[in-house]
C-alpha cells in the first residue's frame, strides 16, 4: 500500500468547554504537534455530553470517538461530570452488551492547563485507531450462534384462589367509594372497572400478564378519580421507582397486592419478590415455583459469552425486526415521557426511520433512558410482536447497576437512584 | 382433471426462483413462538404447517416498513436530489394466507386514488401471490364476517390446497400464476378444498350503522381505556396503511424516507400548534373501527379489514377489532 493510501481514522472528540477545549486550545498556541485526525465539537459540559452523540459519531463514520472533560472535582457546573462518570460507566456496558467495539471510545479528564496531555492522549488514540482500521463492523451482520430464546408461557388458564377474594375486595372499594376505578385483569388482559357490579369480570390467573402500573399515568384514567391499581410483586417494584421519581404519590392509589403464584413469563423463574411489601392489602398466598439459584438467565450468559463481533450480528439481526411499534414503550410504566425522545423532530434526535441504523438508535436510547431505573417486569419483551429479546438489554443494565453502584431498581425506597445522583468516589478503570 | 404439485417439487421451485435471482418471502420461524413473513434463504426455510398464521402480514413486501423515497445531497447552500427509480427485482411470496392476499386489492386503491404511488405499484408489478388455503382456524379470525373466506382468491395470482400427504392442489388464477407454475404440475384427479370458515361473529352492516351514528358516545371511552396506544395493530394488519415521510438525517447517508404510521400514536393527529383534535385514546380507537367500517366501505366499496386476527393476536393488552366489532354488534 503506497503511502498515500493509507488509511487515516475520523476521529470525533466530545469535549467540555471549560477544561478539556481550553487544554487543546493550550496544546495549539504551545505548537504542540499532533494528528489532524480529530475534529473537535465542543460542549458546555460533558455532563451535556449525550450518549446519542457518541453513537451518532460512529454512525457518521468516525472510527473512534473521543469524550472529555475537566478532572473530577474541577468540573465548572461542580459536578456534571461526576453525572456523566456515572452514565459512562453504565453506558459502555450496554455499548458492550451490544457488541461495539469499546477500543474506539476514549474517556479522557484534561484539564485547561494539561496541552501536553492532550497532544499525548490525541496522538495514542489516533495510532491506536489506525491499527483497528475502519469501523467496518458497526450494525454489520453475519453469523452468530443461537441465544437460547425465553421459555414462553402456556396456552392453559389456571385460575387462582384469591381471585374470588380479589373480586370481592375490588366490589367493596367501589361501593363504598373508596376508589372511583379499578385497573385490574379481566379475561383478555387488563379491565378498568367502574362499577362495584362489574368487579365480577375481574380475573386472577396465570394469565395476568400486564405491568398495570403503566396505567397510572394515563391521563384518561386519572380523570376517572381515584384508583385502585392491582400489582404483582415484580409490578410492585415500579412504582417504588415512580414514587422516587415523583410520578406517583401513596395517596392517589390504593394498592391491591397479589401473593404471586407465578404468570409463566421467563422472569418467574428468577423471580425472588413473591409477596408484595408495600401494598394497601395483600391477597392470596404465595406458591410460585422455586427461584432459581442463578440470579440472571442463561441466555445473557450465552449472549456475553459471543466475542463482541457475534453480539452485534445477533442484535442487527433482533433489531432490523423492529418495525418501531413501540408496545415496549407503551406497556412499560417507566416509560412516561410526555413526548418520548423519539417523538420530537424539531430538530430530529432518533432517526424515526425503522432501519437497521434507526433501530438502533431507538433501542439504545430506549435501553439507556431505563438504566438502573428498569424493573425488570419483562412486559417490553412481551409487548413486542416481532419477538426482540428487549430484556437482555434491561438485564445488562440491571447487572452493571447492581456491580458498580450496589443498586437494584424497586427495592429499597431509600436508595438513590442511580442516574441522577453521584458520588465522589465511583470507580472505573477506563477514564485516562 | 386438476394440477398438483408436492411439498418437496414446491420447496425445489422456490428453491429455483432464489436461485434465479427473485426474492421469495414466505412464512418462515423466526423463534420457537414467533412465525414471519420473511425473505427467505432457501427452500427449506418455507414453513407450510403448524401454525394459525404469522404475526406479521405480506404487506411488509409491497408497502415496506421504511423505503427510502429519495436522496439528496447538500451542496453548500444547494440540494441535489438523488431519485430512486431502481426497478425492483422479480418478487414471489409464498404460501400467504387468503386474509393477507385479499388485502392487496385494499391497498390498490388507495395507492392509486387520488395519487399513483410509484413505489408501491412498482413493487406491485414485480410481485407474483401464491396462497395457501387455510386448513385451520383460531379464536382470533374472523374472514367470514368480512365477507371473505379460508378459501378465498381475492388477490391470489395463485392458490394452493392441502390434499393432505404433502400434495397440494395448484389453481392459477393470473397470468403470473401460470407463470409460475405452468410445466411444473402434474395432473390428477384429486381436488383440495379448503375448510369451513369460522363461524360468523358480527354482522359488519351493524357495525358500519353504528360506527357512523354513534360519533359521541360512551362506548368509546369505555372500550379504549386500556388501549396503550402503540402501532401494534396496525402495523400487523394487512391492510392498514397510513405513512408517515422523514428524514433519515445523515448517518442513514441523507434519505427521505416513507415510513409506516398509526392513527393510534397519540402524535399521529398532533399539530404543530400543539392542539390534537383526537386528544385521548377512545378518539383513536374510534377513528381505527371508523376507517374500517365506514369510511373506506364508503370510498371504495369494501371493508378495510381481512378478518385476519393480527391485531387482536398482537395487541399487548388483548384488544383488536374483533372485540370492538362483536361489543358493538352484541351490546
Ligand atoms: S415493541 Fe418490538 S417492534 Fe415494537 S418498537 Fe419495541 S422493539 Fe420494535
Ligand atoms: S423496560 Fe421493560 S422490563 Fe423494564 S420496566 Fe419497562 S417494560 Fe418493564
Ligand atoms: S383490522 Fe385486524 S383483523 Fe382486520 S385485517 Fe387488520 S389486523 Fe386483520
Ligand atoms: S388496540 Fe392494542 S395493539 Fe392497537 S394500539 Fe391499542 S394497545 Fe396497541
Ligand atoms: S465543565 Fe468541564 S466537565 Fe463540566
Amino acid at each position: 500500500m503506497s503511502k498515500a493510501q493509507e488509511f487515516e481514522p475520523k476521529i470525533v472528540a466530545y469535549v467540555c468547554n471549560w477544561c478539556t477545549y481550553l487544554g487543546a486550545d493550550l496544546a495549539g498556541t504551545a505548537r504542540l504537534e499532533y494528528p489532524p485526525n480529530v475534529r473537535i465539537i465542543r460542549l458546555p459540559c460533558t455532563g451535556r455530553i449525550d450518549f446519542n452523540l457518541i453513537i451518532k459519531a460512529l454512525e457518521v463514520g468516525a472510527d473512534g470517538v473521543l469524550v472529555s472533560g475537566c478532572h473530577p472535582g474541577d468540573c465548572h457546573y461542580t459536578a456534571g461530570n461526576y453525572h456523566a462518570r456515572r452514565r459512562w460507566i453504565l453506558f459502555r456496558e450496554l455499548l458492550d452488551t451490544l457488541g461495539i467495539d469499546l477500543r474506539r471510545i476514549q474517556f479522557t479528564w484534561i484539564s485547561a492547563a494539561e496541552g501536553r496531555k492532550w497532544q499525548q492522549v490525541v496522538t495514542e488514540f489516533t495510532d491506536q485507531t489506525r491499527k483497528l482500521g475502519p469501523y467496518k463492523e458497526l450494525y454489520a451482520t453475519g453469523p452468530f450462534p443461537d441465544v437460547p430464546a425465553p421459555e414462553t408461557a402456556s396456552p392453559g388458564v389456571k385460575s387462582f384462589a384469591a381471585e374470588s377474594e380479589l373480586r370481592e375486595v375490588c366490589g367493596k372499594l367501589l361501593a363504598e367509594g373508596t376508589v372511583k376505578v379499578v385497573i385490574g385483569y379481566g379475561a383478555r388482559g387488563p379491565v378498568v372497572v367502574t362499577r362495584a357490579e362489574d368487579a365480577e369480570r375481574l380475573v386472577w390467573n396465570n394469565r395476568c400478564f400486564s405491568n398495570l402500573t403503566a396505567y397510572l399515568k394515563r391521563k384518561e384514567i386519572k380523570s376517572l378519580g381515584k384508583a385502585a391499581v392491582i400489582v404483582k410483586p415484580c409490578d410492585e417494584k415500579s412504582l417504588v421507582e415512580l414514587e422516587k421519581e415523583a410520578q406517583f404519590e401513596r395517596k392517589d392509589a390504593h394498592v391491591i397486592g397479589m401473593a404471586c403464584e407465578g404468570v409463566d413469563q421467563p422472569k418467574c423463574a428468577h423471580c425472588t419478590a413473591r409477596t408484595p411489601r408495600f401494598a394497601d392489602v395483600t391477597l392470596g398466598v404465595e406458591a410460585g415455583p422455586e427461584p432459581q439459584t442463578s440470579p440472571s438467565p442463561n441466555r445473557f450468559a450465552a449472549l456475553m459469552a459471543m466475542p463482541p463481533a457475534e453480539r452485534m450480528a445477533f442484535w442487527t439481526e433482533e433489531f432490523n425486526r423492529c418495525v418501531k411499534c413501540y408496545a415496549c414503550r407503551q406497556v412499560c410504566p417507566m416509560c412516561y415521557c410526555e413526548r418520548c425522545i423519539v417523538d420530537k423532530n424539531r430538530p430530529i434526535a432518533i432517526d424515526p426511520a425503522p432501519s437497521t441504523k434507526g433501530n438502533f438508535a431507538w433501542h439504545i436510547a430506549r435501553a439507556f433512558h431505563l438504566a438502573g431505573r428498569c424493573v425488570g417486569c419483562g412486559e417490553c419483551s412481551r409487548a413486542c410482536p416481532a419477538g426482540i429479546d428487549l430484556a437482555l438489554l434491561n438485564i445488562s443494565l440491571h447487572i452493571a447497576a447492581q456491580k458498580n453502584f450496589g443498586y437494584e431498581a424497586g427495592i429499597d425506597p431509600k436508595a438513590e437512584p442511580v442516574i441522577g445522583s453521584y458520588t465522589l468516589h465511583d470507580t472505573e478503570a477506563f477514564i485516562r | 382433471m386438476s394440477e398438483i404439485i408436492s411439498q418437496s417439487v414446491l420447496r425445489g421451485l422456490a428453491a429455483e426462483w432464489i436461485a434465479g435471482g427473485k426474492s421469495v418471502a414466505g412464512p418462515a420461524r423466526v423463534k420457537p413462538d414467533l412465525v414471519l413473513y420473511r425473505t427467505l434463504r432457501s427452500g427449506d426455510d418455507l414453513l407450510l404447517e403448524g401454525f394459525q398464521r404469522p404475526s406479521n402480514s405480506i404487506k411488509d413486501f409491497l408497502f415496506p416498513k421504511a423505503e427510502k423515497l429519495y436522496g439528496y445531497k447538500i451542496h453548500g447552500n444547494s440540494i441535489e436530489l438523488i431519485e430512486n427509480d431502481s426497478p425492483e427485482p422479480a418478487q414471489v411470496i409464498i404460501a400467504a394466507r387468503p386474509c393477507d392476499a385479499a388485502a392487496l386489492p385494499i391497498l390498490d386503491h388507495v395507492f392509486n386514488w387520488d395519487f399513483h404511488d410509484e413505489f408501491y405499484n412498482r413493487r406491485r408489478a414485480a410481485t407474483t401471490v401464491v396462497t395457501l388455503a387455510c386448513s385451520a382456524h383460531d379464536e382470533n379470525c374472523f374472514c367470514t364476517s368480512v365477507g371473505l373466506d379460508p378459501g378465498s382468491e381475492r388477490g391470489s395470482d395463485a392458490i394452493l390446497f392441502a390434499l393432505g400427504s404433502g400434495q397440494y392442489e395448484v389453481r392459477c388464477a393470473t397470468e403470473k400464476g401460470h407463470a409460475l407454475f405452468d410445466g411444473k404440475t402434474e395432473k390428477s384427479e384429486r381436488t383440495g378444498k379448503a375448510i369451513a370458515g369460522p363461524e360468523k361473529r358480527f354482522d359488519a352492516k351493524a357495525v358500519r350503522a353504528f360506527v357512523t351514528t354513534h360519533f359521541e358516545d360512551p362506548f368509546w371511552n369505555e372500550h379504549a381505556l386500556t388501549c396503550i396506544g402503540c402501532g401494534t395493530c396496525a402495523f400487523s394488519c394487512p391492510a392498514c396503511h397510513c405513512f408517515d415521510i422523514v428524514d433519515a438525517g445523515p448517518a442513514a447517508g441523507n434519505a427521505r424516507v416513507k415510513t409506516w404510521d398509526s392513527c393510534q400514536f397519540s402524535t399521529f393527529t398532533a399539530h404543530a400548534s400543539g392542539h390534537n383534535p383526537r386528544p385521548v385514546q377512545a378518539t383513536r380507537q374510534r377513528q381505527r373501527i371508523l376507517h374500517k367500517f365506514a369510511i373506506y366501505p364508503e370510498k371504495f366499496g369494501e371493508i378495510l379489514c381481512t378478518g385476519c386476527g393480527n391485531c387482536a393476536r398482537n395487541c399487548p393488552v388483548g384488544l383488536g377489532v374483533l372485540s370492538v366489532a362483536t361489543e358493538i354488534n352484541h351490546g
